[in-house]
């Protein structure tokens, strides 16, 4: 492993790196200039002709794989430590609804977490918190940085709101229960459609300051995603049409799991969803068993703007293996480059942050990553230089300390 | 449904005839009379049937039931006039009369001893010494319901807790308890649910389990030492003569039933619970009678097509299939009687026998079931199933054939006569011209015969309607203004009698019947649907509906990972036969293969396919029935998860696909010493019991760390010993020290001569004792779920000093750092590739353990521990390479032959070589690539998952759902349905211990 140190005044061309792009291309020769912490050139080695002593610095990186940064939407990485451990955990406030608190300030750039998660080359995080009616406002950040204040990609990007869900499944794994309809999902309903008219008449007009209402201004004037969290059909039609009909403009699903039964909707209102991990166990004992490795390619199929997330169980440790659940819907029938786009520029498009990362494209920051071989592949992914904005990242953590602490023992 | 209504002729008070024993107030009623019912159609058993015979009884019990049979003078004669007479029924699981014990307030501390006071067991949910007899109490509902569907006699228990105490036979007449209880105490009951015990212990089926066959070796002991007193055991032993009838809550509960019957010898009566026509071959075998439920689903509320997708295949499948359950049995030759206590509604009883009966049961046997099995089953024949001379006066009257559109008019119990339904002779419908002076009008009695209707005909369009009564032959009727009030006798096709007008006037009338009711309703007709739905293994999707068998095989041309010291071979073939390996090499021929024989071989063309072993995992909770983790105690090696595997388990299949062949199936890490394993193979089809490896070493699950210490089970649970790492030690320390004194008892006992031997009383059997001898005899292995490094070094001290190794450390996330150790001790290592950070004590786990302790010599497997993952665990081996640059042969022996070594099971599995088990994976690529997937996963040599027939087997079930869906949507209209919204099952959750009912 190799670390150079790039001054962000200097040029540094990359020479000879199969560079996927993050918006579906590839390039089998690429070279890629990086100066000012920005893509200068990003171009087809055997299509122009360079002078190499124009650069400050060389980096051959013939054979290797040049991707953008993988962007993990939708995960308590970053707000949370250890899962047993209370104290640890800073992304559930008391309350139902919370689109005030803001994750932004949580944001531990410290957390051992973090470092573990970089190495594979996830650079970016949407920190989202969890629990209640309306979680709180997420927002986007690089895994790297000082304090939360520079780590900062996108503050406040969005709301997250988790709408009832229209059914109930008991028990678990080893004994799944039985899936029933839950009673009470009128009446949830009804309190949010509630809580949003009046959030809709406060955005008109107002005389006193109301902390959680000023927070949903966003939504109405198109500042900030709207995140629904749903998981079966019904819920995405009836949360699209509300929030559409209310004036909402940018809103996301988030979850999906049953997205193919709503997709009539989804093209409608040309919503793009955050998709549950592709690693997960089918729905029900009927299902497919390959029912979410398989949905990305489906999704593809229908022409669905979507992205890939890592939330569940052990998300935040498990982000790393973000990857490889593009990996594996590229196993189960999607392009290459199009799993490679679901980790990243779709992940910027939907986050709002397509203008500056989620490709290789001249003018955006220069945050992205060098494996030996394909990243998408456990076999194959290893991070041998990463760059957030230019800057390289210190790929060590914790447990390559400890690693090489204790091998030669 | 129809109108119950009972009404009790003779006397409403209780004494019907006094009792000796029992002083008299007034004067002493002594005559008996004899009933006399002729002209009965007699079904006196199924096997004898009068046509027209007379039954005669006296007090409670039957003096002939004959064609031909002499009156004695005085008889009170009943004519029957062709109506059916049955013996009454008998239900064998009742609680009749019983109060249902109910559950204490929610403790939210622990209990982990006994409430009850007095001398009896420790355990809650033993007590034999709850006699029903004690507590039956008359209840005038509850028999008024039993009689109005034919019941005559129940046997009634308390339905709680696994060891319930006893039944108490009881007729349903309403009498004083001392006449009603025709025997106190006439079986025990078992169950595996621990009910209303607020007790921690048992929390999971196999602790139920575990718990019923300690108590049998206790009792036992407790019977030839006498050292104390204990009720509990007194009774248990006392009760040992009694007919048992234990009850069933799954298909897989018989085979746990059978177990415990088999080895102490005991016979059961099985409750069951509506599936056994699933495993119906294994039921056979058994020879259990059964006492059926008849609780067949509702069908299905389905309006929402999206709703329907919630609503499993196995759920449509029960509820067509399981009205066929009762039929099934009888052609299985499976003794079996029904009971209504599962039923919701109660009077869907007769319903559901004639659905049986329309699905196939043939009616005699249904007779059977509800009669003289039932009475045999108890040792009742004498007295009770038949109309036979001398049994007791139980029968019902029914207006035909009970088993088609009958109507039962009156149930006699105990001799006394009960009304049903009143029997209504008398058919007034019909076309009638009423006159009355020079008035004439036509009049139209219409409607049913019981409830009938009235009305004037004007003409064709115009009639005046008239409310009317009937009480036997008399009507009264009157217009809806009241200008005409009446009423009038019926004789001889006609009514004779008086109305009354506005003015008061009383005006006689006759009103002469021109012409019978012509009835518009339909014959009754039974609507028999014989087909029996095909049965798949599992019943449910992905099921198997044929029997699938090894194949002799070559499989050619692939690139096959052989885990052998030939590494990687190219272009190579393999054979198998007979579930075995039989040949590696290079164009494998069929004539040298089996020379002189005539077979049919499978030739499967692998070019550009990787082969390998099956994936083992070492560390899976899949396929466990009701609770992974009896936590209750610290220790509990009594507990076998071998008693408790559910072979339906839909992940059994999901995990083929992911090429896994073989699992170790731990208990849950909630105490220091858990529960004994189950090796299996992921046989998807086959038993429980078929799933075992058969000859496989014993192991057991021990824990450390967090869990043990239940640190994350909030601040309630911090009674049970230990609560640190240092009481971890000491629960270790004190189980060897209590294993080795009952060994050194044992073997004393077994060093004296057999003539010594019989005057003295042997040791306890403790089965947690057993399990610990044996792990200190190196005759059981354990498998020790662990994090952090001080715990680990503790363990193996703790083994070194009574002579034993740790087998396996599973999880063992700090194992880099103990590499040496681990190395020195001996044991192995099954490690997680790369979680962390879930809890405090996995912060220093990192993704280089397995590739760590793999280069020190440890023999290190990485596990699932979960569900999804255990699909993916091609990947995770995967990650070896990744984290620390394992080689790509040994990070693939990580989840194959490493496993089988720490299992000992590499004898059999884990490489392909020839003579071992043919497990086989056929993979598109590189089985360490996240682009290769399983096409084909052979178990044994047997085809158990293939890609493409994947896809077949989706489309008949999707085939299969819709058909059943479409016969629910085009059924019956009136039908009873259920919304998909029901009552949840109980289900348990890894780190927690729950209590279940």
């Amino acid at each position: 492993m190799f670390v150079l140190n790039i001054s962000a005044q200097q040029t540094t061309l990359f020479m000879g790196g199969i560079a996927h792009l993050g918006n579906g291309k590839i390039i089998e020769n690429s070279v890629i200039v990086v100066k000012d912490g920005e893509f200068d050139l990003v171009a087809d080695a055997s299509r122009i002709r360079i002078d190499p002593s124009a650069f400050d610095t060389i980096i051959r990186v013939y054979g290797k794989h040049i991707y953008p940064s993988f962007i993990s939407p939708n995960t308590t990485l970053g707000i949370t430590e250890i899962d047993a451990v209370r104290a640890t955990k800073d992304y559930d406030e008391v309350g139902e609804f919370n689109p005030n608190v803001r994750s932004l300030i949580a944001f531990n750039t410290d957390s051992k977490l973090l470092k573990t998660v970089r190495t594979n080359g996830v650079l970016i995080t949407q920190a989202c918190p969890r629990g209640g009616i309306i979680s709180g406002s997420s927002s986007v950040m690089h895994l790297d940085g000082w304090n939360w204040e520079d780590a900062q990609l996108k503050a406040d990007d969005g709301i997250h709101l988790n709408w009832p869900s229209s059914y109930h499944t008991s028990g678990w794994w080893a004994e799944p229960g039985s899936t029933s309809k839950n009673k009470n999902y009128e009446n949830g309903v009804n309190k949010i459609k509630t809580y949003f008219e009046i959030a809709k008449a406060y955005s008109k007009y107002n005389t006193e300051m109301d902390l959680e209402l000023e927070a949903t201004k966003g939504l109405f004037d198109g500042s900030r995603n709207l995140y629904i969290h749903a998981d079966y059909a019904k819920e995405i039609r009836e949360s699209v049409r509300f929030f559409k009909e209310l004036g909402i403009e940018k809103i996301v699903i988030v979850g999906g799991k049953d997205a193919l039964n709503a997709i009539l909707v989804l093209q409608e209102f040309k919503i793009p969803l955050i998709l549950e991990r592709v690693h997960s166990l089918p729905v029900n004992e009927d299902a497919a068993i390959d029912q979410f490795f398989t949905l990305p390619s489906q999704l593809q199929a229908k022409g669905i703007l979507f992205c890939l997330a890592y939330n569940g169980d052990m998300e935040a440790m498990g982000t790393r293996n973000l990857p490889f659940t593009a990996g594996t819907a590229v196993s189960y029938g999607m392009e290459m480059e199009d799993a490679i786009s679901a980790i990243s520029l779709n992940t910027a498009i939907i986050l709002g942050i397509d203008n500056k990362v989620g490709s290789i494209e001249k003018g955006k920051d220069a945050t992205f990553f060098i494996s030996s071989g394909d990243a998408l592949d456990m076999r194959t992914n290893n991070v041998e230089i990463a760059y957030i904005k230019g800057h390289p990242v210190d790929l060590n953590n914790h447990q390559k300390e400890l690693f090489e602490k204790y091998k030669d023992r | 449904m129809k109108f119950i209504k009972t009404v009790l002729i003779l006397l409403i008070s209780f004494p019907l005839f006094s009792q000796e024993t029992f002083p008299n107030n007034g004067v002493e009623s002594t005559f008996s009379p004899i009933y006399a019912f002729t002209n009965a159609h007699l079904i006196m058993s199924s096997e004898k049937e009068i046509v027209n015979g007379t039954l005669l009884i006296q007090e409670d019990k039957i003096l002939a039931a004959d064609s031909l049979v002499i009156l004695p003078e005085g008889s009170i004669i009943k004519d029957m006039k062709g109506s059916y007479i049955y013996p009454s029924f008998i239900d064998l699981y009742s609680n009749y009369g019983i109060k249902t014990p109910e559950r204490g307030s929610y403790n939210y501390r622990p209990q982990y001893e006994s409430n009850k006071e007095g001398a009896y067991h420790w355990n809650e949910a033993i007590h034999p010494e709850i006699h029903a007899f004690e507590s039956f109490k008359y209840d005038k509902k509850q028999a008024e319901e039993y009689r109005g569907l034919g019941f005559g006699v129940v046997l009634s228990h308390s339905s709680d807790g696994i060891v319930r105490g006893t039944g108490t036979l009881v007729s349903l007449s309403d009498e004083k308890e001392q006449k009603s209880m025709m025997s106190a105490k006439s079986a025990s009951y078992f169950s595996f649910n621990k009910g209303v015990s607020s007790q921690k212990y048992p929390s999971s089926l196999m602790g139920s389990i575990a718990l019923l066959k300690q108590l049998f070796l206790d009792s036992y002991w407790y019977e030839n030492t006498q050292k104390t007193t204990n009720i509990s055991f007194n009774e248990f032993n006392n009760q040992l003569r009694l007919t048992h009838i234990f009850k069933s809550s799954l298909a897989t509960d018989y085979n746990r039933i059978y177990k415990i019957s088999d080895e102490f010898e005991i016979d059961f009566i099985v409750k069951g619970n509506g599936k056994e026509y699933e495993i119906i071959d294994e039921i056979k075998t058994y020879n259990f009678p059964i006492i059926l439920p008849l609780n067949f689903p509702l069908k299905y509320e389905i309006n929402n097509p999206e709703e329907s997708n919630i609503l499993t295949l196995s759920k449509l499948k029960h509820w067509e299939t399981a009205p066929f359950n009762a039929r099934i049995l009888s052609e299985n030759n499976i003794d079996f009687c029904f009971t209504i206590f599962d039923l919701k509604k109660k009077s869907d009883f007769l319903k559901n026998i004639r659905i049986s009966i329309e699905k196939g049961l043939n009616k005699y046997d249904a007779l059977n079931a509800l009669t003289i099995v039932p009475a045999t089953l108890i040792g009742e024949e004498g007295r009770l199933g038949t109309l036979e001379k001398g049994k007791k006066a139980n029968f019902i009257i029914c207006s035909s054939d009970i088993f088609e559109d009958g109507i039962i008019y009156e149930n006699w119990t105990n001799g006394i006569q009960n009304i049903i339904e009143e029997k209504t002779e008398i058919d007034l419908r019909g076309n009638y011209t009423f006159k009355s002076g020079n008035e004439e009008k036509h009049i139209s009695i219409y409607g049913e015969m019981k409830k009938i209707k009235m009305k004037e005909i004007i003409c064709d369009s115009t009639s005046i309607i008239y409310d009317v009564k009937q009480n036997s032959n008399t009507i009264v009727f009157h217009t809806k203004d009241i200008t005409i009030r009446g009423t009038a006798d019926f004789t001889e096709e006609m009514f004779i009698g008086k109305y009354q007008n506005l003015e008061g006037e009383n005006i006689p009338f006759s009103m002469t019947r021109d012409s019978l009711f012509q009835s518009t309703e339909k014959e009754f007709v039974m609507k028999y649907d014989t087909i029996i739905p095909s049965i798949w293994n599992p019943n449910k999707a992905y099921g198997n509906n044929y029997s699938i068998s090894s194949l002799p095989t070559i499989f050619t041309n692939a690139t096959v990972w052989t885990n052998e010291e030939e590494g990687i071979l190219l272009n190579t073939d393999v054979a198998i036969q007979d579930g075995k390996i039989i040949a590696i090499g290079t164009n494998l021929k069929k004539e040298e293969l089996w020379p002189k024989t005539k077979i049919r071989v499978q030739f499967i063309d692998a070019t550009d396919k990787h082969i390998t072993c099956g994936i083992i995992d070492e560390h899976s909770h899949i396929a466990i029935s009701r609770g992974v983790n009896e936590g209750s105690q610290a220790v509990t090696a009594e507990v076998k998860i071998g008693d408790v595997i559910n072979p339906n388990d839909h992940n059994i299949y999901r995990q083929l696909s992911g090429g896994v062949t073989a699992s170790q199936l731990l208990h849950g890490s909630a105490n220091p010493i858990g529960g004994q394993s189950a090796l299996i193979k992921l046989r998807w089809g086959s038993s429980a019991e078929e799933m075992k490896i058969e000859g496989a070493d014993g192991f057991i699950k021990f824990a450390l760390g967090e869990n043990v210490k239940q640190s994350n089970w909030g601040n309630f649970n911090t009674i049970r010993f230990p609560q640190s790492r240092m009481g971890v030690e000491q629960v270790f320390y004190d189980a060897f020290y209590r294993a080795r004194s009952y060994q050194q008892a044992w073997d004393e006992y077994h060093a004296l001569p057999t003539s010594k031997r019989r005057k003295i009383i042997p040791p306890r059997a403790d089965l947690e004792l057993d399990a610990l001898v044996e792990i200190i005899n190196s005759e059981r292995f354990i498998t020790c779920h662990s994090y952090v490094q001080s715990e680990i070094n503790m363990l193996m001290q703790v083994a070194d000093s009574m002579g034993f190794t740790i087998n396996t450390f599973t999880h063992i996330l700090e194992g880099y750092k103990v590499a040496n150790q681990l190395k020195e001790h001996g044991a192995g290592a099954s490690t997680f590739s790369d979680w962390w950070a879930y809890k405090f004590e996995v912060n220093d786990a990192i993704p280089y353990n397995a590739t760590v302790l793999n280069n020190k010599g440890v023999v290190t497997a990485i596990n699932s521990d979960d569900a999804e993952m255990g699909r993916r665990l091609n990947q995770e081996a995967a990650k070896a390479v990744k984290y620390g640059g394992t080689s790509e042969e040994d990070a693939w022996k990580m989840v194959t032959l490493n496993p089988a070594i720490l299992l000992h099971l590499d004898g059999q599995m884990g490489s392909i070589k020839i003579g071992k088990d043919a497990d086989i994976v056929i993979w598109t690529g590189n089985p360490l690539s996240i682009y290769s997937k399983v096409e084909q996963t052979y178990v044994d040599g047997k085809l158990l998952f293939d890609i493409t027939k994947n896809m077949e087997l989706m489309k008949r079930d999707l085939k299969e759902k819709m058909r059943i869906i479409n016969k629910m949507v085009n059924g019956n209209s009136e039908e009873e349905t259920q919304k998909i919204e029901h009552t949840e099952e109980h289900h348990y959750h890894c780190d927690t211990v729950e209590d279940y009912e």
